[in-house]
């Protein structure tokens, strides 16, 4: 391995061991969460509404379940973890190292892409043992789930770089993504609402991006796929292109 | 002649308060030196030394670690310096010896040298029972000790210590200054802040005055004294800050 390399894979290793050694608050919680989800929504909810565009609903809900594990976990790793590091000041060891802009905020952004893909991956398998999930369009979903995965990983880089407290972390997490998501129908289909809150879901980008997961997986999607994808990808650069931004000129990062 | 450690040339840095922490600053430090820069609280001294490890962004001028860039392609001017800053600023999820390794593979030391040295540094910071113990747990002497040995895991050319011996018991105390001594005396140049004037006395070649962000003295101690009129260090120091009064000369000693 050359230098760059020993260098890139330590600053990715140290993220990922940091929440491996907090197994239990980053992986456990966020697991348990999701299969409360599947038994409310499930198993409760499932026996009344039996099935949404043809398709059982517990089924059309998984899907959106693992984006929202895949989104969550990778932004709330990243953000916390760069806002810990700062407030205590160890990220100073990783900034005064040779390591470029490019690679730091890589390293932070592939710390929370793992964990993010950890839970999702356990609540696949979970949910697989569960119900019969199916996998209809793999070449949809692999690409979705790298991008949405990617796109809050930087969302959780920016939020942890730009914040000054933790405060500011809850604050995008609880009163921004949250409702986000759960309007953006994980647990039903936007067809159902009336007007016009079925307008205003289309405004709703995270909208989107759980059409995309659920057609990977069930073959059926309220959008355009290829426009979902397109946009995904631009909006997934956009914000890679303004995290490097940040890094380069050390906002908040560098006195 | 002796090569050039670190080359600082009419550096500034302003802050986007409008504070300037430094004002045209130029500093020269030879191989092999034990250097000190003294100075009150708010006169630049760690300003200047974030600017070197790029903690802080320079408002212009130029920085040379051995003649290398330090500001803009920073690699290998980063990869001769060892920074042990002034704060405690570990990462309390780490061990003792994750902390040592992690940061020699920023540097991109392989793992089988990492080990090594790491074994190595432990011993000789007296560590070795605590390597697997979590950094929140040890003292503030433990801590500070812990801050020495990650600055020198990557055997950097030159050292930069800020502050090491603040708060730090008698004993401790020397045994830092025996280990300074030692390591300068294998070769590597050390640029030490400091607020004990004796350190800086006993331990240093030259000693550079920093005060409201320029240089304002420069020499051996017996130098500066004699550019202030005065009889020794603590005088000169003194009348830098605009504090005769306090001169112990004029203190009555009780009968």
């Amino acid at each position: 391995m050359s230098a760059a390399q020993i260098r890139f894979a330590t600053l990715w290793r140290r993220e990922v061991n940091r929440f491996m050694k907090i197994k239990k608050q980053t992986l456990g919680a966020p697991l348990l969460e999701t299969f409360l989800y599947i038994s409310v929504f499930g198993a409760a909810l499932g026996s009344r509404i039996k099935e949404l565009h043809g398709i059982e609903y517990i089924v059309f809900v998984i899907p959106g379940l693992i984006m929202m594990a895949l989104a969550i976990n990778s932004f709330a790793n990243n953000s916390s973890s760069i806002l810990q590091q700062k407030f205590q000041g160890a990220i100073q060891d990783q900034l005064s190292s040779p390591a470029s802009p490019l690679e730091l905020l890589l390293a932070f952004t592939f710390g929370g892409f793992m964990r993010g893909l950890i839970v999702a991956g356990l609540t696949f398998i979970a949910a697989s043992l569960l119900v019969d999930l199916p996998v209809d369009h793999v070449l949809v979903l692999i690409p979705s789930l790298f991008l949405v995965g990617f796109f809050f990983s930087q969302l959780g880089v920016l939020t942890g770089v730009r914040a000054e407290q933790f405060d500011d972390v809850a604050f995008v997490q609880t009163f921004v993504l949250t409702p986000l998501i759960f309007l953006g129908g994980v647990f039903y289909s936007a067809t159902l609402l009336p007007q016009p809150f079925q307008t205003l879901t289309h405004f709703n980008p995270i909208y989107y991006m759980i059409n995309l997961v659920r057609y990977g997986f069930v073959g059926f999607s309220e959008v355009s796929i290829p426009l979902s994808l397109l946009a995904l990808t631009a909006a997934t650069a956009a914000l890679f292109a303004v995290n490097l931004r940040l890094f380069t000129r050390g906002y908040r990062l560098r006195a | 002649m002796r090569e050039e450690a670190l080359h600082i040339e009419d550096l500034v840095k302003r802050y986007p308060t409008g504070v300037e922490a430094l004002r045209a600053v130029s500093l020269s430090i030879k191989e092999g030196e034990l250097f000190a820069l003294l100075g009150p609280n708010g006169a630049g001294k760690s300003t200047l030394i974030h600017c070197t490890t790029g903690l802080a962004q320079p408002t212009s001028g130029k920085i040379e670690v051995f003649g290398h860039d330090a500001i803009g392609s920073y690699g290998k001017a980063r990869q001769a310096v060892g920074l042990a800053p002034q704060e405690l600023n570990l990462d309390w999820f780490l061990t003792v010896e994750e902390t040592l390794d992690y940061h020699a593979g920023y540097f991109g030391m392989p793992k089988r040298e990492r080990r090594e040295r790491t074994k190595e540094l432990l011993e000789t910071f007296s560590l070795t029972e605590k390597r697997d113990e979590r950094t929140r747990t040890l003292s503030g002497g433990m801590k500070r000790r812990l801050i020495l040995a990650r600055a020198m895991m990557h055997r950097p050319r030159l050292l930069i210590l800020d502050e090491p011996t603040a708060g730090v018991d008698v004993e401790l105390r020397l045994e830092l200054w025996h280990y300074m001594q030692r390591i300068n005396q294998e070769g590597t140049t050390i640029l030490l802040t400091t607020h004990y004037l004796e350190e800086a006395e006993q331990l240093c070649d030259r000693i550079a005055f920093i005060n409201d962000g320029q240089i304002v003295g420069e020499g051996s101690s017996a130098e500066l004294a004699a550019r202030y009129g005065v009889g020794n260090l603590e005088d000169a120091y003194l009348a830098l800050v605009g504090r005769n009064e306090l001169s112990r000369s004029k203190i009555e000693v009780a009968s």
